[in-house]
């Protein structure tokens, strides 16, 4: 008897129990290929210089991924049982004791549970060493995945399905005792307008008044470091945006339906006669999921760009620093060749820059101070023959004009600094006005302090206080340095000191060279020999890999949580809104009218989340993307995320639409 | 002839339970016909007249309806045919919870674009005519069943269709408003010519009708036809009920 009413169940809801278990089984595989992936003997083995790190953040990350599937399993499990309450409900009418039927919703929970964890388990068995090969290809380590789930590890997930679908069916089956006692029939919506309308007119102006302030954040975000206004920008930027959509959502959108609705020669013309309530009518029962979906959009939008940002900027230090696989200065760059020779390595490129090292002053608007000290300079067309990346990142010249390169003082504002004046140079010409960059062709460490690119005719006339030429390389495939000679060129790192004795004016002060390291580095600055990316770019790219290995995962999952989530609101229709349909097909609505309607639904359900989530995410851009036009690759995410999310939205419509047709053959 | 119906047949369910609710039956109905189609529960009347308004579709046979064979046309043309030319009272309403009673009832016209003017218009003749203008802005869940009966006539007879089909229409009704809605649709089929098919277990609504034809498990079984004189064609049917056999005495003894 119990067999057959939850077989029957099951197969009414197959479409959307379907959905539900396809995307349990997701996360149950994703967590399980996490769980299992950090004690992974080919993990270690690949990837030992990562130690503990990798294993670490896999099982913190699935330990947080397994939460938030749990509150998603909670949340949409809900759904189905609210789905049965005329079933329970009827159930009771005929005389069947409510154990028993609180029995049923638990057991039913139970098979579905199980069932997502077969197939998650099968999921994860299939998919561990693809998604090991994924990882391995982002790290770009050469190296065979071997498939490997320990006994442990079987018995770890075995133990929290137990307990997570325990709870689960007690969950629902509370739910489902809750249903029985409260037997209030279809609850009737209160419209309330006179609460409505104002919330919702309020919540616009909210949302109005966030976009305003983003707007102004663009241009506040610079004062980060001096002001507390950004940041009360954006406090209140994600308040209004958060508590803006749900008055909208509650107010606005039912307002303009409403509106709609009134104006008879629209509504009373074809199917929009029903169309509008039917929508109002789905609308109010989807305030707080579209509300939840669309913050939650927004959220992984915002984590998208931060991630992106936040690459960018490291990528950006790391190319700073790094410029060149291999870079010398004249008292080294014959040692490195001799080297190099021995080696196998395919040299791509090679470069030579004279460059110029004089004294300089200037007063500093970052430290408030006059600042004195050695300046390497070199000339505007030697700076442009170098490699184009060497000066992507800093302000663009002309052949005119002066560039100052120095360290950027926060990680994400690499190119808004304004232009610095007055820095005098001993023996030369002042110089007015330089731009300002962070970007130092043959990387930040290959000498000290700031540098500056000048015109060529500026730089043949300064006179220099000690004259240097910078040598780089670029290769194909590394320079392919043995331990040894590395430990050879050891001795090399450090070419020169130069220390410098300040007098009153610029220029009484001289440099002194010494080849020797001086006991006491008061005013002392020392030229780097050579300059090696070598494991670093190994580290730098696998790191890069593994971070777009979880963030790439998290989005997805992200993606497919809420997509889900949506299509199941969007399939599971009351009773009595699927017979509706049913009706109007029978006095004569055509089919694709019908279709019409169910197509609406979708695009309203699933188009206005992503809406108001690309507005909010907005701000986002305005956190990180100082002084620039939105770059096209930020555009790309945000395009591929708004694609996949469609993707579910033409996924949902057709499913839905499925789902009703097979009631118009009944 | 408006209406030809060719040897149809329709079954339901899988090949061992099928359920033969038509097994073949063939009928014609006169342009301005008033036909009354009787027989017992389950013998098929909702079926028929659900195949012969292209609701469903026969398994065989043909139905030709103004010389237009219409298991020949497509959902969406049965769809379109369907809206322009036939009325529906459902046995069991099937009305819109979602819209209140006027806009169920202004639903066919404003389906077909009609302009507001004439639906106003419209609407309010056909409450007035049904006694039925206090409901125009009550929710359809709070109506009694036999106040949705009517609000679905009122539905099914705003667009004045051309042929009218109507499932146990009085089933739900007390008998003043039965009469005036019987009334009404024989108004109707005697002045505009509308065709009328309509099912019933009642013999008092039957006796409305021009003919009436008996069905029992899937078959035709017999047909009588309006003397002129309606006592006599009442005693008629109700002879005929007896010979069927379940024929329903309560309706007798509660209409008359
Ligand atoms: N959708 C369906 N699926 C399966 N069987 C059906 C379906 N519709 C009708 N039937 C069967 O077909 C037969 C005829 O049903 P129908 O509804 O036409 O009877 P009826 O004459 O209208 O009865 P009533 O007087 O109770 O309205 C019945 O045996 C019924 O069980
Ligand atoms: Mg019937």
């Amino acid at each position: 008897m119990y067999r057959k009413i939850i077989r029957r169940s099951l197969s009414n809801m197959r479409d959307s129990y379907l959905i539900y278990i396809l995307a349990c089984s997701f996360a149950i595989g994703i967590f399980g290929i996490l769980e299992s992936m950090g004690d992974n003997p080919s993990l270690h083995f690949a990837l030992h210089m990562w130690d503990s790190f990798i294993s670490d953040v896999t099982s913190i990350m699935s330990g947080l991924f397994a939460f938030c599937a749990f509150v998603y399993m909670i949340y949409v499990g809900g759904f189905f049982i609210k789905q049965q309450r005329n079933e329970f409900l009827t159930f009771e009418k005929l005389g069947m004791q409510r154990w028993v039927i609180v029995m049923i919703s638990f057991l039913q929970t139970i098979i579905v549970q199980a069932l997502a964890w077969l197939i998650g388990m099968v999921l994860m068995l299939i998919f561990q060493k693809f998604m090991g090969m994924l990882l391995f290809y982002l790290m770009r380590v050469r190296f065979n995945f071997e498939m490997h789930v320990s006994l442990t590890n079987l018995w770890f997930l075995i133990q929290v399905f137990l307990v997570s679908t325990l709870i689960l069916s007690i969950v629902n089956a509370i739910k489902t005792i809750r249903i029985l006692q409260k037997k209030k029939r279809r609850i009737i919506i209160k419209t309330r307008w006179w609460l409505r309308i104002p919330a919702g007119i309020f919540g616009f102006v909210l949302l109005l008044s966030a976009q305003f302030c983003t707007a102004m954040l663009f241009k506040d975000i610079r004062m980060l470091g001096y002001s507390s206004k950004p940041l009360t920008e954006v406090f209140y930027i994600m308040t209004a945006d958060i508590f803006g959509t749900y008055l909208v959502y509650f107010g606005f959108l039912p307002f303009v339906l409403n509106i709609l609705e009134r104006v008879h020669s629209l509504s009373y013309s074809g199917v929009n006669i029903f169309s509008f309530k039917y929508m109002k009518d789905r609308l109010f029962q989807n305030i707080s999921i579209l509300w939840f979906v669309t913050e939650l959009s927004a959220l992984a939008l915002a984590l998208l760009t931060f991630c992106y940002f936040g690459y960018q900027a490291v990528h950006q230090n790391y190319n700073n620093a790094y410029p060149f696989e291999l870079a010398a200065n004249k008292d080294t760059v014959r040692v490195i060749k001799d080297e190099l020779k021995k080696t196998d390595s395919k040299v791509k490129g090679t470069y030579k820059t004279p460059v110029k090292i004089n004294l300089v002053s200037y007063y500093s608007k970052n430290t408030q101070s006059y600042i004195r000290q050695p300046m390497t300079f070199m000339s505007y067309s030697d700076y442009m023959s170098l490699p184009k990346r060497m000066h992507k990142g800093n302000a663009k010249i002309n052949s005119h004009q002066y560039l100052k390169i120095d360290y950027s003082s926060s990680t994400f504002r690499y190119d808004s600094e304004p232009d610095e004046h007055n820095i005098q140079v001993k023996n030369s010409p002042m110089i007015q006005t330089a731009r300002t960059g962070s970007s130092f062709p043959y990387g930040s460490s290959m000498h000290f302090g700031p540098m500056m690119i000048v015109p060529d005719k500026y730089y043949t006339k300064m006179p220099a206080e000690v004259e240097d030429t910078f040598y780089g390389w670029d290769f194909k495939k590394g320079d392919r340095l043995s331990r040894g000679q590395l430990k050879r060129l050891n001795s090399y790192r450090d070419a020169y000191f130069m220390k410098v004795d300040f007098k009153s004016s610029l220029s009484k002060s001289s440099i002194e060279v010494m080849k020797k390291e001086p006991h006491k580095y008061e005013d002392t600055y020392t030229q780097a020999g050579f300059l090696r990316q070598g494991s670093i770019k190994k580290r730098f790219k696998q790191g890069g890999g593994f971070y777009l290995f979880i963030v790439a995962l998290f989005s997805v999952a992200l993606l497919v949580a809420l997509g889900s989530v949506l299509t199941l609101r969007v399939l599971l229709r009351d009773d009595y809104q699927s017979r509706q349909l049913r009706t109007l097909q029978k006095i004569g609505v055509e089919e694709s009218e019908i279709k019409g309607i169910i197509r609406r639904e979708n695009t309203l359900t699933f188009v206005i989340p992503i809406i108001f989530a690309l507005v909010q995410s907005y701000a986002a851009i305005a956190m990180f993307d100082v002084g620039r036009h939105i770059s096209k690759n930020i555009i790309l995410i945000y395009g591929g995320y708004v694609i996949l999310y469609g993707l579910f939205g033409i996924i949902s419509y057709q499913v839905s639409w499925r789902s009703v047709k097979q009631k118009f053959s009944l | 002839m408006q209406i030809a119906v060719k040897n149809i047949s329709k079954d339901f369910g899988k090949k061992r339970s099928a359920v033969h609710a038509i097994k073949d039956i063939s009928l014609e109905v006169e342009h301005g016909e008033f036909l009354g189609i009787m027989g017992p529960s389950g013998a098929g009347k909702t079926t028929l007249l659900n195949m012969i308004s292209t609701n469903e579709r026969p398994d065989h046979g043909q139905i030709i309806i103004d010389g237009l064979d219409l298991t020949q046309l497509h959902d969406r043309e049965q769809a379109k045919y369907r809206r322009n030319k036939m009325g529906f009272i459902y046995q069991s309403f099937e009305l819109l919870d979602s819209l209140n009673v006027k806009e169920n009832v202004i639903l066919p016209l404003a389906l077909n674009r009609s302009n507001k003017k004439l639906i106003e218009e419209r609407f309010d003749y056909m409450m007035n005519l049904l006694n039925i203008e206090g409901l125009s802005h009550r929710a359809v869940d709070e109506l009694s069943l036999g106040q949705r009966q009517i609000v679905a006539a009122a539905r099914a007879l705003i667009n004045r269709p051309e042929i009218l089909f109507a499932d146990e229409p009085t089933g739900s009704l007390d008998s003043k408003s039965a009469t005036i809605l019987l009334n009404y649709m024989q108004m109707i089929n005697q002045k505009e010519k509308t065709t009328i098919l309509m099912a019933t277990h009642d013999s008092f609504t039957a006796s409305y009708c021009s003919r009436v034809v008996f069905i029992k498990d899937g078959v035709v079984f017999s047909e009588v036809i309006n003397p002129g004189n309606r006592d006599k064609f009442f005693e008629q049917i109700i002879n005929m009920q007896r010979t069927i056999g379940g024929g329903d005495y309560f309706n007798v003894s509660k209409n008359y």
